[in-house]
């Protein structure tokens, strides 16, 4: 009963606060009216991978069809596919399918872009869920595992992509839904829907492939059990239980008739579909204002494009872009979420446990973090976005980290600052904005707008300062009570307020020698 | 959901299973050394066949110096020259005499190849007598070969592949010294030090480098709380390996100064002669591109630029993760000493910036393009070696740690990531003289007479344009060389210099004789200009050799 009680205090609070970070505008806003600035730069589809995921929603629910109408080709400008004389998407689209729900049932209440980023919310609920189940499950304190999914969920980047339409976290619920179901269970029914989250995580988004491997692998090696008894070895093999690979054909089949669908062929993945950057009043592609003259031909002849879903990841920009995700001050985890280093504490305590499970979970940070560093800084965003599913992992750590340090009160102390810290900067970022450019972009970009231009969070407070927010909820009711700095506040003293009285009564607890 | 209990049991007994294991150790070095050449192999064709492996115009440069010592107008070990160190020059010597040879790169290469699998060799025993199990062996192996850097260099006439071999040969003996305190490990250690410090500088370092460590492992072995008396003896001792490592390890060092004595009447010619570093160095200076200099931070931060572009990042990770590993791993502590002469070019590549002795670009942190960026290679055997380390004590991690790699590596090779590929292509270490070489073959190969040409400025003409060494007149060609830098209308039908540039030492004596207001500009190209001896004047060239016999 208790435990069902704190599940849910926990379940509300994060609720709660992640409904106030929720972006959006009251509405229903059909094509013509979503490509207005009210919606896009200065609303809710701020960036593109908001607005191309949206576009595909909005396209299969109201038009029913893949290719998108003008209008809706317009809004997802420049990441717009095309292919075969129709506008497509670029992204993986079962994000896009995942959000359909919400869009519908937010429609009917005529908050259809709220529904659908409602949808995100939800899943990063339960990635805090996980986190804390699969906390606990590795031996980590109760206790320790609800601060540590708080952690991730408030006082990591994944709070400001929680409250729009990205894929992070549902890539991150796929990753920690199958470590969860490999510790709970080792049956048909457990591998067959491991199979299926791998498969399914593909068209979430095409990386997830590389994620997903190490679960795959290890998935795949518990089929085997290996017994040493004297000077024999025993190996135990039930074949049957390679049926269960047979779910992988769901999302695999859907997959490919998507891309058919829409590109006229199943292996036709969107990445390398050619693209759009701008539409002329004919509604025809042409050429961005950006564009040099030598590319002006494959801009208006989309079909001349080449691209390769390859080549997008090269490993000489390595050391540069590792640094860019770790330490930089316009994205780094070092600027704006240090309290994840302290799961590096806690990858050592756990290591000598369990090293099998660190193993597979360390495989899934390494895979997360490399994959990026070889793929670019993520354009214009709220912190390294690409590494939220590390983020959660690394969580997990934090939890070992807290409960075997917990009685010593300097480490608690620095946890506690490092929580404060991390909260306030990502609590900024979950109120205001995503659309901070990279230090190289800001720099050029001062050079035509002539002033100051942040690529630190600094942006971010700058935005805040000027009484704005992208909050739904402050939007539509709370900005005429507060202003935007008072509703940051608000926001996240609230968090800081539950975080460190969590902190101090595990703090106590220790002390009094009940972990 | 219920399913049929169909199990399937496989028993194995342990003493098979030990009996697999044993038979995998015996035949593991044969599958390495197979897997090496077959790779070494292939890579050459691969980059025969392409054009790049002759790209670099060192390359071209040491292939012409073995040439010289065979073939030309003054052929002899003279022609070794002075600066660049001799024992890959001589290495050539027995294959470098076929034109093919000459001309593909391969007598050149060829040393390259066995350097490489020689390395390769050396870091599987240097993993197995650390005691790693096989799988950190090979993965070591993996990590040294499947990089495209090592890969192309040892498919090309450059001389890194053989300091590699013989600085990893001298720093796995010294380990193996360390470890069985047997002097012929010393010896052993001595010899191949020897042989880097006549292929290059480095091994004058390491040198010095692996001196120092001998001393250090003495004192640690016997501890350093003595007496007086005690202490004496641990001296002396120190004394004796010393001299007995110095003295064979140094021979090269004493051969070379005694070399350039010889052939040069001056023991630091090849120090501060006019086609020395030194030279290339001031010149760079009062250009203001050697920005290293007197600084320590951008030294050190060019180069690790350079090693993680040579090696790769997660290897270089890695491979620092097996260091501590090592060092904090229970073997005896003259073994982790011993294994740091592995680092050697580490400390040597940053000290030589420091010290304004070498150059590095690496574009976009110094300068606009790459430059010597093949230095940040020296270390790889150390990564592939510390790897295998970090592979083999973690043992939980290192299905995650293998994983990670074959996942970098991937991408490496889908991206093409070799930062030596582009510096030969597009850096300053490449010389595009197809055109003047071009010429030089459809103009001057059915022609009589000789091209009077500087080797030190255009030693990349003289090897692409296909033609024999005994066509040219080079500085090492003796009497023909005084001859023609004096009276060039009788003797060079062709001349082919840099105009108004006294760095070229044609142009610096010609333009100043009477002669060459006989010739006739054919035509600029990048590099160089061609002249030709106007036909009026024919008649009185000297078209076949005369000085025989030159000392």
């Amino acid at each position: 009963m208790k435990k069902i009680f704190s599940t849910f205090l926990f379940v509300l609070f994060t609720f709660l606060i992640l409904v106030l970070g929720l972006r959006g505008l009251p509405g229903n806003p059909t094509g013509e009216e979503i490509n207005q600035n009210t919606w896009k730069d200065d609303g809710p589809f701020e960036l593109s991978p908001e607005r191309g995921r949206y576009a595909l929603t909005m396209s299969m629910v109201e038009n029913k069809t893949f290719h998108f109408s003008l209008p809706i080709a317009r809004f997802t400008t420049p990441d717009l596919g095309y292919k075969n004389g129709n506008y497509v998407s670029l992204f993986a689209p079962a994000v896009s399918f995942i959000v359909a729900p919400g869009y519908i049932i937010g429609k009917y209440f005529g908050l259809s872009q709220v529904g659908a980023f409602s949808i995100i919310l939800l899943f990063a609920i339960i990635n805090a869920l996980l986190i804390r189940a699969i906390a606990k499950l590795l031996g980590a304190n109760p206790l320790a595992s609800s601060i540590a999914a708080l952690v991730f969920l408030f006082a990591s980047p994944s709070f400001a992509y929680a409250v729009t339409l990205y894929q992070h976290h549902v890539t991150t619920f796929l990753i920690l839904f199958s470590v969860w179901i490999l510790l709970k269970w080792k049956n048909f029914l457990s591998f067959a829907l491991v199979w299926f989250l791998c498969a399914i995580s593909i068209p979430v988004d095409y990386p997830n492939l590389f994620f997903m491997l190490p679960i795959g692998i290890y998935a795949f090696a518990r089929l085997f059990d290996l017994e040493k008894t004297g000077k024999v070895l025993r190996l135990k093999f039930r074949p049957l239980i390679l049926l269960s690979l047979i779910t992988v054909l769901v999302p695999l089949v859907f997959f490919l008739w998507f891309n058919k669908e829409s590109y006229g062929s199943p292996l036709q993945f969107s990445g390398t579909v050619a693209s759009v950057k701008a539409i002329d009043e004919q509604g025809k592609p042409t050429v961005p204002g950006s564009a040099g003259q030598d590319r002006a031909e494959q801009f208006i002849n989309p079909d001349l494009q080449k691209k390769s879903s390859i080549l997008f990841f090269s490993t000489r920009e390595l050391p540069s872009l590792l640094y860019s995700h770790l330490f930089s001050p316009d994205r780094g985890i070092l600027f704006y979420t240090p309290i994840m280093f302290i799961g590096i504490i806690g990858v050592f305590m756990f290591y000598k446990k369990n090293g099998k499970m660190t193993s597979l979970l360390l495989a899934i940070v390494g895979f997360n973090i490399f994959l990026y560093a070889m793929f670019g800084r993520g354009g214009w965003a709220f912190g390294s976005r690409y590494l939220i599913p590390s983020y959660a992992i690394i969580s997990i750590f934090t939890a070992m980290a807290l409960t075997h340090f917990s009685k010593k009160f300097l480490f608690v102390l620095f946890f506690l600052l490092l929580t404060i810290y991390s909260v306030s900067v990502n609590t900024l970022g979950a109120v205001t904005t995503n659309r901070n450019p990279p230090k190289v972009e800001a720099v050029a970009l001062e050079k035509i707008s002539n002033r100051k231009e942040y690529y630190t969070f600094q942006r971010n407070w700058e935005f805040l300062n000027s009484n704005q927010s992208k909050s739904y909820v402050y939007r539509t009711f709370a900005k005429d009570y507060l202003t935007a700095p008072q509703y940051f506040y608000m926001v996240a003293s609230l968090i800081i307020l539950i975080m460190s009285g969590q902190i101090i009564l595990l703090y106590l607890q220790a002390r009094k020698g009940k972990i | 959901m219920k399913i049929p209990n169909l199990t399937f049991n496989f028993t194995f007994k342990k003493d098979t299973l030990e009996k697999i294991q044993e038979w995998f150790e015996k035949h593991a070095l044969s599958f390495v050394i197979f897997i090496l050449t077959t790779i070494s192999v292939y890579t050459f064709l691969h980059y025969y066949l392409n054009g790049l492996g002759l790209a670099y115009n060192d390359a071209r440069s040491h292939l012409d110096i073995g040439r010289r010592v065979v073939e030309g107008l003054k052929p002899g070990l003279a022609q070794l020259g002075s600066v660049w160190l001799p024992l890959p020059h001589v290495l050539m010597i027995p294959t470098i005499w076929i034109d093919f040879f000459w001309h593909s790169g391969l007598s050149g290469a060829l040393i390259s190849m066995i350097s490489f699998v020689a390395t390769g060799v050396i870091i599987y025993m240097f993993l197995k007598k650390l005691g790693v199990g096989l799988l950190g062996r090979f993965f070591g192996i993996l990590v040294f070969l499947t990089n495209i850097n090592i890969l192309y260099l040892q498919s090309t006439a450059m001389t890194e592949l053989l300091l590699l071999a013989t600085m990893t040969a001298g720093s796995y003996y010294l380990m193996l010294w360390a470890k069985t305190d047997e002097v012929l490990n010393l010896i052993k250690s001595a010899f191949f030090v020897m042989l880097s410090t006549l292929t290059r500088y480095d091994g004058w370092f390491l040198f010095l480098f692996a001196g120092l460590l001998v001393a250090i492992n003495i004192f640690v072995k016997h501890g350093l709380r003595k007496s007086f008396g005690q202490l004496k003896e641990v001296y002396q001792e120190t004394e004796g390996k010393l001299i007995l490592f110095a003295t064979l390890a140094g021979f090269g060092i004493a051969l070379w100064f005694l070399w350039n004595l010889m052939i040069f009447k001056d023991p630091l010619y090849f120090a501060f002669g006019p086609f020395s570093a030194r030279a290339q160095q001031v010149q760079l200076e009062s250009a203001g591109e050697l920005v290293t200099k007197g600084n320590i931070l951008l030294s050190t931060k060019l180069y690790l630029y350079a090693l993680v572009y040579n090696s790769y990042a997660y290897p270089v990770f890695l491979g620092l993760s097996g260091l501590i590993i090592l060092f904090v791993s229970r073997l005896i502590r003259e073994i982790k000493i011993a294994s740091l002469a592995l680092l050697a070019p580490l400390f040597f590549n940053i000290l030589a910036l420091f010290f304004g002795h070498s150059v590095l670009f690496v574009q976009g942190i110094s300068g606009n393009t790459l430059f010597n960026i093949r230095y940040g290679i020296m270390l790889l055997p150390a990564i592939a070696i510390f790897t295998g380390i970090a592979v083999d004590r973690l043992k939980a991690l290192r299905w995650t740690l293998v994983g990670l790699f074959l996942f970098t590596a991937f991408f490496t090779f889908t991206s093409g990531d070799a930062v030596t590929i582009d510096d030969a292509r597009v850096g300053s270490s490449q010389k595009n003289v197809t055109e003047v070489s071009g010429w030089l073959k459809e103009n001057a190969i059915d022609r009589k007479g000789f091209i009077l040409i500087s080797a030190a400025s255009h030693d990349a003409i003289i090897f692409s344009s296909g033609l024999p060494m005994k066509k040219f007149i080079h500085e090492g060609t003796g009497a023909y060389w005084q001859s023609a830098t004096t009276s060039p209308d009788r003797w060079a039908r062709w001349i082919v210099m840099r105009t108004h540039d006294d760095n070229d030492l044609v142009w610096k004596d010609v333009s100043r004789s009477e002669g060459f207001a006989k010739y006739d500009l054919v035509d600029s190209y990048p590099f160089a200009d061609i002249y030709e001896l106007k036909d009026e004047y024919l008649g009185e060239l000297n078209t076949k050799p005369v000085f025989s016999n030159q000392k």
